[in-house]
């Protein structure tokens, strides 16, 4: 298996848990507000907002800059599972939109917890889609050319 | 299948039965894209096909074949 494809996998996984995390927050706190309430989990949460897309950012970088690691195949994955990745946070964003336009139509304001909540679910989303895309990328060459 | 086809195989092996990896430590790719080569899974980018082929010492049509419609 390519390096690439190891991480992509990976990825999948870290994708798939902080899924699963965040359903069961919210399952167990019921309500998007009282999520974000406390002063301190609040901050905490925002440093791991900015935390770990960064720290996938350079672990990425990391792996690209290795030739034994990566090579013009890869590269060419690479850029192929960027549109799939583009496509499921432009309809990701659109379903926010649609489904918080369609709730809190009549108030005419929406709570500011969801901006967070929209945050993590995007980049829920981009980290699972780019795995997703290399991950059929790779089965693709190897099914045929 | 790829209509491009090589002999990277062969002339591993009538270069000293060199391995897969030392051939993609050469010419600067995974071993994976070697076997994807061998398998014709993969075609390569013309600046890797020039690699191969000067790796083992030979022009480039002796190393990629274009095999055509009939």
């Amino acid at each position: 298996m390519a390096p690439l494809q190891k991480r992509a996998w990976y990825s999948l996984i870290i994708g798939i848990v902080l899924t699963g995390v965040l359903v069961a927050f919210l399952v167990i706190k019921g309500d998007v507000t009282a999520f974000f309430a406390d002063e301190n989990m609040r901050y905490i949460l925002y440093a791991v907002w900015i935390g770990v897309p960064l720290i996938y950012w350079i672990l990425v970088d990391i792996t690209l800059r290795k030739p034994t690691q990566i090579d013009e195949r890869d590269k060419h994955i690479i850029e192929k599972s960027g549109k799939a990745q583009w496509m499921a946070v432009v309809f990701s964003l659109a379903a926010w939109t649609i489904a918080l336009t369609e709730v809190y139509r009549e108030q005419r304001q929406v709570p500011v917890d969801f901006l967070t909540l929209i945050l993590v679910s995007v980049l829920i989303i981009s980290i699972l889609a780019q795995s997703f895309g290399i991950l059929t990328g790779y089965w693709r060459i190897n099914r045929d050319v | 299948m790829s209509r491009i086809g090589n002999r990277i195989r062969r002339l591993r092996f009538d270069h000293g039965e060199m391995t897969q990896e030392e051939l993609a430590s050469r010419v600067g790719c995974t071993r994976q894209t070697i076997i994807a080569l061998e398998q014709g899974k993969y075609v390569p980018s013309i600046e890797l096909a020039f690699r191969i082929a000067r790796s083992f010492g030979v022009t480039l049509e002796e190393v990629f074949q274009y095999e055509a419609e009939s």
